[in-house]
């Protein structure tokens, strides 16, 4: 997984000791923790197909309409 | 238990010598604000300090289209079923949009950079392209309830258009969420200019009261006309930008789980607001469906101009400043919910609080999404009423797939551990989300068997 491009450094970190009474430790830039990938379950996955074709047939429909739209007699 | 992500964190020792960023600089300042009124005990303050993604992406969604939406909903059926749906579909959208408060605050990340890194990049450039279309059109949508809303004073389209192009160039050049989120908050607030317009309109308390209680009258009935009303109810109030934008907002901001009450609040509070804003938009234009006007292929300022009979030149006026106010505070949301997600699934920094120079991808994106939408409003003969018909029917079409990675995160116990979902909040977001679907489909059989609903 590609890290997260940190933004500029400032000075340096001693005068910024505060910065981390402030922040919590993930919330540095430079520290953010990759959570890696999880295994999706044959039931999610499933799932997720069903969901991206349900919204690709709703789009085709919805196409549809706008073919109905252009194309209805005054 | 499984393992909780922080315990693979550097030690703490090693977190002293990491670099500090500009864009962690800015967010400590805040956040050292919040930690000393947290000390000192200033609950008003620290509210003040907290409150902001909540507010923002209710009152951002009563957009544009929306608040076209409730006002054709006020013309067509009174004073009546809509009303406490308007405020149903309110407080499903505070389900959904909780989530995305302790989804931020435990993660650290954004919605796009949570599917990129627990599903991998093919479900998160996906999520991503749904956000990124459904926003490129919906901005469209706003930048017409800008022009329509400043046209009502004979503003120039194209002086509107890029004026409002302006603001949203000059509050992101702030480089400080902090900023930019009071910027904004501050055109929100006249969303309730919707207020002193309804009371123009003279409701009647009764009416109101009796509708809340018997969820009607619905005159004409259950129709086609009545079913595509309700699905853009849905969709003006549940939409997938608004759980990209305030999960990344609430990163961006800052906030901790420490943070997950006033978080709770905020959103509980803006969505409030926008259901009093939303109502109050249907009940100004009453009295068009008392007159019998027929407002179905009425525009913004086509609303405006109608009222002037009945609520009188100042209450049209204040109409009008609101579809602007809708179009402005949503055309800042959602241009940068959609930048968030370009930065997230692209491993940059998604923040406002990054040096432009240093993250100038991350702005660009932001720009030139506005940019392009702003463009085509101007440009001639472009089916501009149709993409605001659409835009709201697209949303509750493409909400069901964005609920779902939002309740799987959610109950990711690995990530998300004491701040997971419990078997109440399943209920209700599994709930939202057959809702949606069901109006989805019910859209879907309405398209292919349109006869099987009376159409008047």
């Amino acid at each position: 997984m590609k890290n997260r491009v940190a933004t500029s450094e400032t000075s340096h970190h001693d005068n910024h000791a505060w910065v981390h009474d402030v922040l919590e430790p993930d919330q540095l830039a430079a520290a953010k923790p990759q959570f890696g990938r999880r295994k999706l379950g044959a039931g999610t996955l499933l799932l997720l197909w069903v969901l991206r074709i349900y919204v690709l047939l709703m789009i085709l429909l919805i196409s549809y309409q706008v073919w109905k739209a252009f194309h209805a007699k005054p | 238990m499984k393992e909780r992500y922080h315990l693979r964190l550097p030690a703490p020792e090693s977190l002293k010598d990491l670099p500090i960023s500009k864009e962690d600089l800015k967010r400590a300042e805040d956040r050292r604000d919040v930690k000393r009124h947290r000390e000192e005990r200033r609950p008003i303050k620290l509210f003040w300090l907290l409150l902001g993604p909540g507010i923002l992406v209710m009152l951002g969604e009563n957009d544009g289209p929306s608040m076209i939406s409730y006002a054709t909903t006020g013309a067509t059926y009174g004073v009546g079923f809509f009303l406490p749906f308007i405020l149903l579909t309110f407080a499903m959208a505070y389900v959904v949009q909780e989530m995305t408060v302790r989804l931020g605050a435990v993660t650290k990340k954004g919605h796009a950079e949570l599917i990129n890194e627990r599903f991998g990049k093919f479900w998160g450039w996906f999520a991503m392209g749904d956000l990124a279309f459904g926003n490129l059109l919906t901005l469209v949508t706003e930048f017409i309830a800008i022009r329509a809303g400043l046209g009502f004073f004979h503003v120039p389209s194209a002086l509107s258009v890029f004026g409002a192009f302006l603001i949203i160039v000059g509050a992101v050049a702030t480089q400080r969420y902090w900023t930019w989120e009071r910027i904004v908050l501050s055109f929100a607030v006249f969303n309730l200019i919707f207020i002193p317009v309804a009371v123009l309109a003279h409701p009647v308390p009764t009416q109101i009261v009796k509708a809340f209680f018997s969820w009607g009258p619905i005159p004409g009935g259950v129709n086609a006309s009545f079913i595509l009303l309700v699905m853009s109810n849905i969709g003006a109030t549940v939409t997938p930008w608004m759980l990209f934008f305030q999960q990344s907002a609430v990163v961006d901001k800052g906030l901790t789980p420490t943070d997950i009450s006033h978080g709770r609040i905020d959103t509980a509070l803006g969505a409030l607001l926008a259901a009093i804003a939303a109502i109050a938009t249907v009940l100004a234009c009453v009295p068009l469906f008392t007159s019998h006007v027929d407002a179905s292929n009425f525009q913004g300022a086509d609303f405006a101009q109608a009222l002037v009979p009945h609520i009188g030149s100042i209450g049209a006026s204040l109409f009008a400043l609101g579809l602007f106010e809708a179009g402005i505070v949503a055309a800042l949301t959602i241009s940068l919910s959609s930048a968030y997600a370009f930065g997230e699934v692209t491993g940059r920094s998604a923040s406002i609080n990054s040096p432009i120079k240093e993250n100038l991808p991350f702005y660009a994106f932001l720009l030139a999404a506005a940019g392009i939408a702003a463009l085509l409003v101007l440009i001639p003969h472009a089916p501009l009423v149709f993409i605001t018909l659409i835009v709201n029917v697209i949303a509750v079409l493409a909400m069901p797939p964005a609920i779902v990675f939002l309740l799987l995160l959610v109950n990711d116990k690995e990530i998300m551990g004491e701040h997971a979902n419990r078997p109440l909040g399943n209920v209700f977001g599994i709930g939202v989300t057959i809702f949606l679907i069901l109006a989805g489909l019910t859209y879907g059989i309405l398209t292919i068997f349109p006869h099987l609903f009376p159409t008047s």
